[in-house]
């Protein structure tokens, strides 16, 4: 799995050219293709009373171009290749079509800004692009967002295996980044229930178990000649990566995405959709290999 | 039959205004609306004239000029860049993509930054297939 090419998901507001820049210490591996979106949702201009503004589109589309065109100008300077969308529609459906159209290895899109009943409701753009996107997702934070330092977000990544297919194949994604990556922390956070005991024993005995397996897969990155670090942690996922990512200093926090359905996501939630809604690292979700 | 042009562009305004101006001076035209699909007709039809985008999906005009350029059956079909990306960008892509190992290629002859004048663009068209 090599990132040859991203989809770069913007709405101006949220993600700039700033978090373009970042990304790419990326060409240092195999990046060479980064193709920009804008979608303009029809709700811009659609408007029930007034009908269609078809005026009001162009002048929208023509915003997005001219801010793709400086962006590009840029990139192809560097001896990119660098492609452009700027479409009417609904958000998810065109990034799902751009990324198949395109064969994009990556997805880079900002945090969802919608409010907190249409949220409720309707669910964040970014929870129905993790269930419909087969590409991995990176929800890039915006520098305001973020306490940390993010001008390379691939340097020091956090790990979080759960021993899934989508975990284990996020081992396979990161480890040809050998060029880009300096450290890999690799975190497993163990439930209580997880805990084979009570006694001090016991609980260590699933501590040297988990590490000793974390420590198999340091081993396939080292050979890839990545340097990565084991490390366990007892309690709630939801809470335990997080504080894993600070106690490592990490970059970016990595997790496979789950295969839940959309109604369990939304009504229970899960890790990596908290991590992708809520935590102030950006996170690289990898889904599932397609059956 | 007139000279036959084909116009590789994802914006689907200007390749009627382009193909507007070609059929106007007697000209047949031909549409792409991405770098993947002009080489794909390019090798089909095999024009006297294209006039290139560069911004475009799926493949640029900055790599489709690059892939006419180092082709022995290709290189001679003249090109018109028409496009919002300066010159200036092109011109410096194309040598980063020299030394980054590819084949060093001439400059197009003709570029044309958008938007551009009907008369300008006949003129151009004109120009290059004399």
């Amino acid at each position: 799995m090599k990132i040859q090419k991203l989809l770069f998901v913007t709405k101006f507001e949220e993600l700039g050219f700033d978090a373009v820049r970042s990304l790419l210490s990326l060409t240092k591996a195999d990046l060479n293709h980064v193709v920009f979106i804008n979608v303009i949702e029809r709700d811009r201009f659609a408007m029930s009373r007034v009908g269609y503004r078809k005026d009001e589109e162009i002048r929208l589309r023509e915003a997005a171009n001219i801010r793709f065109i400086d962006w590009s100008e840029s990139l192809f300077e560097q001896g990119l290749e660098v492609g452009v969308y700027i479409v009417v529609g609904t958000l998810v459906s065109e990034v799902i079509k751009a990324a198949k159209k395109e064969e994009t290895d990556l997805i880079v899109i900002g945090r969802s800004h919608k409010g907190v009943l249409e949220h409720l409701y309707s669910g964040s753009d970014v929870t129905e692009l993790l269930r419909r996107a087969a590409t991995p997702v990176l929800l890039y934070k915006h520098l305001s967002e973020t306490a940390i330092s993010i001008d390379k977000p691939f340097d020091r990544p956090l790990l979080a295996i759960d021993w899934s297919p989508a975990s284990l194949r996020a081992v396979e994604y990161l480890k040809g980044l050998g060029d880009v990556v300096s450290e890999i922390s690799l975190v497993h956070v163990a439930s209580e229930k997880d805990l084979k005991g009570t006694s001090a024993m016991e609980i260590q005995k699933t501590r040297k178990e988990t590490r000793q397996k974390l420590e198999e897969i340091c081993t396939i990155f080292e050979t890839e000649g990545i340097d990565a670090r084991a490390h366990v942690y007892i309690g709630d996922p939801d809470d335990e990566i997080e504080k894993a990512a600070r106690d490592c200093q990490a970059t970016m926090i990595v997790l496979g995405s789950s295969a839940k359905s959309a109604w369990v996501e939304k009504w229970l939630g899960s890790t990596p959709q908290k991590y992708a809604e809520e935590s102030i690292y950006p996170t690289l979700l990898i889904p599932p290999a397609k059956v | 039959m007139g000279k036959t042009v084909l116009v590789v562009d994802d914006d689907p305004d200007v390749r009627l205004f382009s193909v507007t101006v070609l059929e106007e001076h007697g000209y047949t035209p031909l549409e792409a609306a991405n770098g993947e699909e002009g080489l794909k007709m390019i090798k089909e039809n095999k024009p006297d004239l294209i006039i290139l985008d560069v911004l475009m999906p799926r493949q640029s005009g900055i790599r489709l000029y690059r892939e006419l350029k180092t082709d022995k059956s290709l290189k001679n079909i003249q090109v018109i860049i028409l496009s919002g990306i300066a010159k200036k960008t092109f011109l410096r892509s194309q040598k980063a993509l020299t030394e980054f190992g590819g084949k060093e290629i001439p400059e197009p002859k003709t570029y044309l930054e958008k938007p551009v004048e009907p008369e300008v663009l006949a003129a151009a068209i004109e120009k290059a297939l004399s």
